[in-house]
């Protein structure tokens, strides 16, 4: 009696089982997506932050509806991105960041500027958008070790762009230290990380002006690696930052 | 056959009994008739949309949500007004806790009512039934206002959507402008104070609560055509982020004569005030939240114990006086919310005076710093030393060991973020505390009452206490979570003033001239200061910018909840919040001094805030989104 009852109960766990094994049949996304956002003026990656506060690639993909909601690609700290799960289809994409919008419209809604690309995603699709960043941040020289373990960083800003409705004040500006190489706003060493907010419009006198940060909060700890990396703002919508590359400096 | 017979007069019995309809309502369920038809029905269902009204009150938080009893991570927490030990950073409300779903429930409630009371309106007056049209549009341009407040343009729905009856494609609605909900807030409130009575029960509106509420709302639409800076267009041309800067003028217009109509009706509290009575204006000030009567009070949500509680004196007392469930002090003032008061010594820039030519100021006792103190302030924080329930609050942060010759200097560089040294403090981790011989003789622990401990946040971190709102005279036995019942105070005249004063100032800026603007600002400002025990303005000279309204709206409103929204709405968040460390007062005792000295510092914690430019326009909750693809999402989510 008993050997009967395990009997019965095996075979449905087993058909129970089994019937889970259920095929979609839908292959996996494989297609790739790959590109850069480029600086107009400078023709490098325009750099950005790791997460949402960075550029970021956005997808609409047209092949099944009119109106689908959007689908976000991170870009990577040096403005490259890589996105190796997508599915085969037709999409309008574009960029968002700290840079002039690709898509722009007037005071009545119409769409005045419209730079979004329409691609085909299949196997491995390329796309590049060249962008005029609100400011262009360079350093000027290497950050240097000062003798009482701070290190001081010279830069200037520029603007990126001619354009005046893209001109807004900026707003403030900062020298992100970091123990690791991803470093930006989102990921930065508060106790050391100097920052200069202006009022107004204080800092437009600053552009093209060599400014210098000293890290705070007394010497840095040492035997280690510092990255390094200048941050700054206008304000103009969500006020992204536009970012220098990153610069390392050893505290031996 | 008598069988036969039997079995047809059975039948025909049955017959006739089964002539009784059955398709009868069910009468466990409570049916239209019966509540549209009596004036106790509608209170009934008014008492549940009102309880349902989103307001920040006491049972509000940030990460919580609304309505939830445990306020642990406090909103003034969150706008900088405060530190607590549970919240160590800027944040957008949890969206997971997002009102959105609830305030579209509330609105169906009251197009429902507005839909079928028009069919019961023979049983009543028209007067009363015009009211309650007039209290249910109330009810949904507030719901409204904390849609938009929080996400910009939303689905418009000013009917019952019927489903499955409709086709779903058509329940999809796309989000209106920020403009059009604005000025569809603006016409149900018109409405609403146009068909409202002059008075209602208490914890309910009135013509002139849709009037108060226009003024707040009014004056958000304004603030955010002036300074936003964001903007969303969906594919139809729509902005749902953002106001043209063209609109300002008029809705700042609409603000100052929505706060105008409540002149008269309403006064600021001032039963226990007396000029030049320093010690009235601060009792005054703290009746004024607890005064059923007050005339101050405009819209009200009321509590009782011990149906419908909260629990804000619980979480909220100062350490020594901490309740039973042991929580305490969760809101600490900030430094940086009591500088903006008056009768406190400043440096030149502003900050709290503290040190004479690079020497600690001594004091007898921790008070007499504020001695001169504006009486609001006393009325809004618990001061070291001050008086609460009775009991000096005592608050220190450590003895001073050290030698006194010549005056103490300071213990850390101006504006480190370091610990203090070790070297001459001590100072106690928690409330047991071993007692410091003090040369001389006698004992003290080196941490007073209500801290500051070093490791047990329980305490005044920021060296400071809410005094704000915890019932004066509540027995430590009943200090209990969900043993508060004190009324919340959601809109008070000198909201309304301070509408009326910010909306006047921002019209004479963008050179309205048609109204003395200037100068009704100035008046305005002026009774709130006045009744504050704060300096006067001299004349409408002194409103030099606007951040001297703004202040005083800060310094009126704060720990009401209110702040973090006029911090967004002024686009101002992101630039006060930008890797910023709270500044707190630490109060030492100098053991050879027999004094106090205090030390102005940042938070001990390091807690760092930063307000991400995102967050003016909140995400909204992705499930919504996912249930129509017409709703698109706020901009950077």
């Amino acid at each position: 009696m008993k050997k009967i009852f395990y009997m019965i109960a095996i075979c449905i766990v087993a058909v129970a089982g089994s019937s889970c094994s259920k095929l979609d049949n839908y292959p996996d996304p494989t297609e790739t997506l790959t590109g850069s956002v480029i600086d107009a003026g400078t023709n490098k990656t325009l750099q950005t932050e790791n997460g949402g506060g960075g550029t970021r690639i956005k997808l609409i993909e047209i092949s099944w509806s009119d109106n689908p909601t959007p689908f976000y690609i991170s870009s990577m700290q040096d403005g490259t991105f890589n996105y190796t799960k997508l599915f085969a289809g037709k999409n309008v994409i574009s960029a968002e960041g700290a840079f002039v919008p690709l898509v722009q419209t007037d005071a009545s809604g119409a769409t005045i500027v419209d730079k979004s690309q329409t691609v085909d995603i299949k196997g491995t699709t390329n796309v590049n958008f060249s962008v005029d960043p609100f400011l262009r941040i360079e350093w000027i020289g290497e950050p240097v070790l000062n003798a009482d373990g701070t290190i001081t960083a010279s830069f200037k800003f520029t603007r990126g762009t001619t354009d005046p409705n893209f001109q807004q004040d900026i707003t403030d500006v900062h020298l992100f230290v970091n123990s690791n190489k991803f470093v930006g706003n989102n990921n930065f060493d508060n106790r050391y990380s100097p920052q200069i907010d202006y009022n107004g419009s204080d800092a437009n006198a600053q552009v093209g002006q060599t400014i210098t940060l000293t890290t705070k909060g007394g010497p840095l700890p040492t035997k280690r690696e510092y990255f390094l990396r200048v941050g700054a703002r206008t304000n103009y919508g969500l006020k992204y930052y536009n970012y220098t590359d990153v610069k390392t400096v050893t505290v031996p | 056959m008598k069988k036969i017979t039997y079995t047809v007069l059975c039948f025909l019995v049955c017959w006739t009994t089964a002539c009784k309809k059955l398709d009868v309502p069910p009468i466990n369920i409570v049916q239209d008739k019966d509540v549209f038809t009596s004036p106790g029905g509608i209170q009934a269902y008014m008492a549940r949309i009102y309880s349902e009204l989103p307001i920040e009150d006491f049972r509000y938080s940030p990460q919580r949500g609304l309505n939830f009893f445990w306020i642990i991570s406090p909103f003034s927490a969150v706008s900088g007004e405060a530190l607590s030990r549970d919240q160590s950073s800027a944040m957008q409300e949890n969206v997971d806790e997002s009102p959105w779903g609830d305030c579209y429930k509330l609105i169906r409630d009251v197009n429902y009512f507005l839909e079928n009371m028009p069919k019961y309106a023979a049983t009543y007056t028209p007067a009363e039934v015009n009211s309650w049209m007039g209290e249910a549009r109330f009810i949904r341009a507030a719901t409204y206002f904390a849609l938009v407040k929080r996400y910009g343009g939303v689905p418009i729905v000013d009917k019952v959507l019927q489903f499955p009856t409709s086709n779903v494609d058509d329940l999809n609605i796309a989000r209106s402008s920020e403009e059009e909900v604005y000025d569809f807030i603006a016409t149900d409130l018109d409405y609403a104070y146009a068909n409202l009575s002059e008075s209602n029960q208490v914890g309910r509106a009135n013509k002139y609560v849709a009037a108060g509420f226009k003024s707040r709302a009014m004056l958000y639409a304004g603030s955010i055509a002036k300074y936003n800076q964001i903007s969303l267009v969906d594919a139809g041309g729509k902005r749902v982020c953002g106001i043209p800067s063209t609109k300002a003028v008029t809705y700042f217009k609409a603000a100052y004569d929505a706060a105008l109509l409540l002149e008269n009706k309403y006064s600021l509290y001032k039963k226990a005030w007396a000029a030049g009575d320093k010690d009235a204006q601060y009792q005054n000030y703290v009746n004024l939240f607890f005064d059923e009567t007050s005339p101050e009070n405009i819209f009200v949500r009321q509590y009782h114990y011990p149906e419908s509680v909260h629990g804000y004196d619980a979480y909220n007392v100062p350490r020594q006086l901490m309740g039973a469930n042991g929580y305490s002090a969760e809101v600490n003032p900030t430094l940086n919310f009591v500088e903006m008061f008056d009768g406190i010594p400043k440096n030149a820039d502003g900050t709290i005076k503290t040190t004479t030519a690079g020497k600690y100021d001594l004091y007898t006792n921790t008070v007499d710093l504020f001695a001169n103190a504006e009486p609001r302030l006393r009325a809004t924080v618990i001061l070291p030393g001050d008086v609460f329930k009775g009991q000096s609050i005592e608050i220190r942060r450590g003895i001073y060991t050290g030698s006194s010759a010549g005056g103490i200097s300071p213990l850390l560089p101006a504006g480190s973020t370091a610990n203090y040294p070790t070297a001459n403090i001590v100072q106690s981790s928690n409330a047991s505390q071993t007692p410091y011989n003090l040369p001389g003789g006698g004992t003290m622990n080196p941490a007073g009452l209500s801290g500051v401990f070093t490791g047990d946040g329980t305490a005044a971190i920021s060296g400071f206490s809410v005094r704000k709102l915890l019932v004066p005279d509540k027995p430590t036995s009943e200090v209990l979570e969900n043993r508060s019942d004190q009324t919340w105070i959601e809109m008070r005249y000198a909201e309304v003033l301070l509408n009326r004063a910010e909306a006047a100032y921002e019209l004479n800026a963008l050179g309205q001239n048609d109204k003395p603007y200037l100068q009704d600002a100035f008046t305005a400002t002026n009774q709130i200061r006045e009744r504050a025990g704060a300096t006067m303005l001299a004349s409408a000279a002194d409103l030099t910018s606007v951040n001297v309204i703004r202040i005083e709206r800060r310094k009126e409103l704060g720990f009401e909840n209110k702040t973090w929204w006029d911090m967004r709405r002024w686009r101002v968040a992101d630039k006060e919040q930008n890797s910023t460390i709270y500044r707190v007062l630490m109060p030492f005792y100098s053991a050879n001094d027999k004094k106090y000295f205090f030390d102005a510092r940042t938070d001990e914690r390091n807690s760092r805030y930063t307000f991400d430019v995102r967050w003016y326009y909140e995400q909204i909750p992705n499930g919504e989104i996912q249930k129509s693809q017409k709703l698109i999402q706020n901009p950077g989510y």
